[in-house]
């Protein structure tokens, strides 16, 4: 047998080897995925206590096309987990179980914390003259904040800034008779007409809420918007054509996120606030349907 | 011959890669659907174990002022199980969702697609499994899908009515969601699912292998079916061929010593020897007439 025949029986099968074995070969791609493989991201409504019930206030099509639009921003499997309540999105935030997260302002300032190291994106949310107060029964004979010693005391759950970390705040050296939770302010000024608590968190923004209540103490923190937060490994990768996509989709996200393409996190409004978040989280906290004494180092800003 | 040789070998080799490509395929969609099998069983054993074992234990506690507990809840405990399965490398690329029509976590929620394989099961209480493909924004997902069926009096604690429920519960997901759950009623599905591309991946490794071992050995049988074609037929006959032009001219100078052998060589060579013979009897004949 020739040379030529030789080389053909060598060459022939490995070209026809390598027809068969490398088709399809697949598309380069730089997802933006979180340690476990896929993308982790939390949702919140960005309002704090608006009690919409249905998970971060949105309909199952508005999460659908939400989770829709992150994976092809991330090029990553998305797994969405729409929240509404703080205290439960706090420990997914504290343990780093979200890669990234829609947050309102209390959880934004806790994200933020050293040890946690989220970085804000972009603004959420629309409510712009926030303010938390502390409301009483009209014909409640509290008068100050130092009245509410033994009082039943209704407050938003831990992680939720206005009805949470600055009454809790302002409470400080307080000994509550009984603190209650409930989701949002609705529940709770319902909870305060029932006579089921003397006194609740409220936010200034929300409705008002009729001549039956009065105020007893308005913070004067103006409260920031919240932001989209990205963990701190997806902060360090390559993330702004993540970021891009959903600046370009912004008119596609659910009205309720308050998605802002051009705006930056009130990241210097934040500031005083995260001081305050931070100093409520090193106290002794309040537990559902039990006294509670307001007690802790409270670092004066 | 050399190259009709190779143009046997290279076909018989490209039929063989095109036959093990649809093999593999078959081989690796069957390969992935036992590990989603075996995946979904090993998933149902945890959330035995945590309605058995663990829920006594934890359960109560939610009914105390603490926070809520999610360990107490057995798709919690299959999920959690299945995260830690999932960090290993050989398995990072399987995804497992609870899926349910009204879960009391809405990370659960059945999407359309999902909604549609659990009212397939609604409506086919017989139906045990269903697999299939599944377009997604990344691609095609393979997945495999079993019912999730209420069995046991207990899940409905936390899944009748809010009333029934631990305070805890409704302080961390609402008193909307996952309510209204009925005993017997399928509520979601168990979907384990695969990229097409990993089970593509899959094929082509195997492929790629076996069509490598195959050239290998294509190309060395054909060496060696060279080599003895050459030492025992092809040499043979060309020196066969050389000493019959040889007896054309001379007949008497030359002997065809492969007439000892016992093949067709042999036969061959037998046969021009006694034509070489003839032909020196033909031309002795001939050159006697020849003589005055």
């Amino acid at each position: 047998m020739g040379w030529f025949g030789l080389l053909g029986m060598v060459v022939l099968p490995m070209v026809m080897t390598a027809v068969a074995g490398c088709s399809a070969v697949p598309v380069a791609r730089t997802p933006l995925c979180g340690p476990s493989g896929s993308l982790r991201v939390g949702v919140m409504d960005p309002v704090e206590g608006r009690g919409s019930s249905r998970g971060a206030g949105l309909s199952s099509e508005q999460r659908e096309s939400l989770g829709k639009l992150l994976t092809v921003a991330s090029g990553c499997q998305v797994e969405l987990e729409p929240l509404d309540s703080p205290e439960r999105a706090r420990m997914k935030l504290a343990a780093r179980k979200w890669d990234a997260a829609f947050l309102p302002p209390g959880l934004t300032a806790f994200a933020l914390r050293a040890e946690l190291g989220y970085t804000p994106l972009r603004p959420l949310g629309l409510r712009q003259s926030s303010l938390s107060a502390v409301l009483v029964g009209e014909g409640s004979r509290l008068r100050h904040l130092s009245d509410l010693n033994g009082a039943k005391v209704g407050l938003l759950p831990r992680g939720s800034l206005g009805g949470f970390y600055l009454p809790l705040y302002n409470m400080h050296g307080l000994s509550l008779g009984r603190v209650s939770f409930a989701l949002d302010y609705a529940s709770l000024l319902a909870m305060l007409k029932r006579g089921e608590v003397d006194a609740i968190a409220w936010d200034e923004s929300m409705p008002d809420p009729g001549p039956a209540v009065r105020r007893l103490q308005v913070d004067g923190h103006a409260i920031p918007l919240g932001s989209l937060v990205l963990s701190s490994a997806l902060a360090k990768a390559d993330y702004l054509p993540f970021l891009k996509t959903l600046d370009d989709a912004a008119a596609q996200m659910p009205e309720s996120i308050g998605y802002s393409a051009s705006g930056l996190p009130q990241q210097q409004k934040l500031q005083p606030l995260k001081a305050i978040v931070d100093n409520v989280e090193s106290w002794s906290m309040p537990l559902e349907g039990q006294p509670h004494r307001v007690y802790g180092r409270k670092i004066t800003s | 011959m050399a190259i009709t040789l190779s143009v046997v070998f290279s076909l018989s080799l490209l039929l063989a890669v095109l036959v093990l490509d649809q093999f593999f395929g078959w081989q690796a969609k069957d390969l992935i659907n036992q590990r989603s099998d075996f995946f979904m069983d090993s998933m149902l054993a945890v959330r035995e174990y945590t309605t058995k074992n663990v829920n006594p234990i934890v359960a109560p506690l939610n009914n105390g002022p603490g926070i809520f507990r999610p360990e107490a809840v057995p798709s919690y405990s299959a999920n959690t199980v299945f995260d830690y399965l999932r960090a290993k490398p050989d398995y990072k690329q399987y995804s497992y969702r609870e899926a349910a029509l009204n879960p009391t976590n809405l990370k659960d929620k059945a999407d359309t697609f999902e909604t549609s394989i659990i009212e397939s099961f609604r409506e086919s209480p017989s139906t045990t499994s269903v697999s299939g493909e599944k377009m997604t924004p990344l691609g095609s997902f393979h997945y495999v899908a079993r019912p999730i069926r209420i069995g046991k009096e207990s899940c409905l604690a936390c899944h009748s009515t809010p009333d029934r429920a631990p305070r805890s519960q409704l302080l961390a997901y609402g008193d909307s969601n996952g309510f209204g759950w009925k005993l017997n009623e399928v509520v979601g599905a168990q979907i384990v699912s695969v990229p097409q591309e990993a089970l593509v991946q899959s094929k082509r490794q195997s492929l790629l292998a076996t069509a490598m071992m195959l050239m290998v050995t294509f190309v060395v049988v054909g060496l060696v079916t060279n080599a003895v074609l050459d030492q025992l037929i092809l040499r043979p006959m060309r020196r066969i061929s050389s000493k019959a032009e040889e007896a054309s001219v001379t007949p008497a100078s030359v002997s065809f010593e492969e007439k000892v052998r016992s093949d067709e060589i042999g036969l061959l060579a037998q046969s021009f020897e006694r034509m070489k013979q003839s032909l020196a009897i033909s031309m002795q004949m001939l050159k006697d007439r020849q003589k005055p």
